[in-house]
């Protein structure tokens, strides 16, 4: 009976280790993806409402999760304080913490920031324009990210589970 | 609102405005040129700022502004977000916190039918500082009521003369009531943010507690708007240009509304000339001229006249700097 029990926990164990592995693998597409919702944010905000990008910030904050509404918050209120501190730099000084704490690799982080060096057009279009290719390149970064990370995800459970397998041959 | 002109600028530069900000409440006008130099009028006289940010007279002294450093400005007033003042920047100017007007010039773009789409190019930009002088209305206000009613009224004065300062005044006195009337509920219609100087919808004067401001929206279908949304008691608009504007005044008079109004001119046969409408139209519709002017520099109500009277009385200065 105790054979039996410790076998199983063996083999969850191991499972657990492989289904742990997994989900670090899938974390950065997860990150990925939430950039890419907080992009769409801000672009809904300027097409529809017109905003300025420190408004964007404001309202989108509403919409976000921790611990991105907080700091999306206080970057609309740190551009209303109008410090003279340009907009693309107190959005990298508020977010880069964050994005540090991701799963996310340095060229996720630039291609997300990458908007925020080109602002000051007159024409709306080209604003959303600039926001829109950040997240087309956070896009194919995901999609190629899934597809390598198919393959892996199958052998990472499929190797934690003949792991514990092989352990319980050994062991019990 | 202390000190609030260097918000204007960008962080990298404000030390050079330290000074200029410190004498904000003397300044009217900064005049910014690309590749001229940067001219502050304060006190009814031309100065020019060095580069170490202090006043000179000698234009030779003068610190020059660069396309850059116009470019830079323009994008941190617009809060990086250009696109967003498109109307601003078709109409010329973008009002900022503090109430103050920032008016541009430079290349326009045409749209198919000859207007304006927008300006590009932009090299020239003008503050001009917002001061809201409260109690400059003091002098008039015995006059503006006829036992607790308040009378329509007109106020006459060449550019420059004080008449949206004393507009202002006005509002705020009668919004929150005064010793000659009890408060009204005042709408404003406030097309070029000159009275309430409001940035994002919000007033940045204090336009009283019983007003309602419709920014940027043109004066004949904002006093409209505001009938039919706002039951104003009183309406009030700045500059009155066009027989549009006069019919929707009209309107508002006849819907029991006081009205308060302000036009270009040096007296009262110089706006009749120029709307080419009798006296007895205007005697029809308001019930008080206030014709303003200037003096050795000093604001003055020139006349205050009655409907039906031709009364000169010299109220002297409207208020002291």
């Amino acid at each position: 009976m105790f054979r039996i029990l410790g076998g199983c926990m063996i083999f969850s164990g191991c499972l657990g280790l492989g289904m742990w592995y997994r989900y670090q693998l899938t974390g950065r597409i997860k990150a990925l993806q939430e950039l890419q919702s907080i992009l769409e944010l801000l672009a809904g905000e300027i097409r529809y409402g017109r905003a300025t990008l420190p408004e964007c910030c404001g309202h989108a904050a509403r919409y976000l999760s921790a611990p991105f509404d907080e700091a999306f918050v206080r970057i609309g209120d740190r551009m209303a304080e109008n410090t003279g501190i340009s907009f693309g730099m107190v959005f990298r000084e508020e977010t880069e913490g964050i994005l540090a704490a991701l799963p996310l690799k340095g060229e996720d982080r630039e291609n997300f920031l990458r908007f925020t060096a080109k602002t000051g057009f007159a024409d709306g279009q080209m604003q959303l324009r600039t926001i829109e290719q950040s997240m087309e390149l956070l896009h194919a970064t995901e999609e190629r990210q899934a597809r390598e990370n198919a393959e892996r995800c199958r052998m990472a459970v499929g190797l934690g589970a003949m792991g514990g397998l092989l352990l319980i041959l050994i062991l019990v | 609102m202390e000190n609030s002109i260097l918000q204007l600028f960008p962080f990298h530069s404000r030390t050079l405005w330290q000074q200029a900000a410190m004498e904000q409440e003397h300044i009217q006008e900064i005049r910014l040129r690309a590749g001229r130099p940067v001219i502050v009028y304060m006190e009814g006289r031309e100065r020019y700022l060095t580069a170490q940010g202090e006043f000179t007279d000698a234009a030779s002294q003068a610190r020059k502004m660069t396309e850059k450093e116009l470019e830079e400005m323009l994008e941190h007033i617009c809060h990086y977000s250009p696109y967003a003042f498109e109307e601003e920047l078709r109409r010329g100017f973008v009002t900022v916190a503090g109430g103050h007007r920032v008016g541009v010039a430079g290349q326009a773009v045409l749209e198919a039918d000859g207007s304006v789409r927008t300006l590009k190019n932009i090299a020239f930009l003008n503050i001009r500082i917002s001061h809201q002088m409260k109690g400059a209305a003091d002098r008039v206000l015995p006059e503006m009521y006829r036992e607790g009613i308040l009378k329509n009224t007109l106020i006459i004065s060449p550019p420059g003369c004080g008449k949206t300062t004393l507009l202002r005044d006005l509002i705020r006195q009668i919004s929150d009531g005064n010793a000659w009337g009890r408060g009204r509920t005042v709408g404003v219609v406030d097309e070029r943010s000159e009275l309430a100087g409001a940035f994002l919808g919000r007033p940045q004067n204090d336009m009283g507690m019983r007003t309602d401001v419709l920014d940027g929206c043109p004066k004949e279908t904002g006093m409209l708007l505001l009938l039919r949304s706002m039951s104003p008691q009183v309406i009030a608009i700045d500059e009155l240009g066009s027989d549009g504007e006069l019919k929707a005044l009209g309107q508002a008079s006849a819907c029991g509304c006081g009205i308060l109004a302000t036009v270009h001119g040096e007296n009262r046969r110089d706006v009749e000339r120029r709307f080419g409408r009798e006296s007895a139209f205007w005697e029809k519709m308001f019930e008080l001229f206030l014709v303003l002017g200037r003096e050795k520099g000093k604001f003055m109500i020139k006349r205050v006249e009655e409907r039906g009277e031709r009364n000169v009385q010299n109220f002297g200065g409207l208020y002291d700097f």
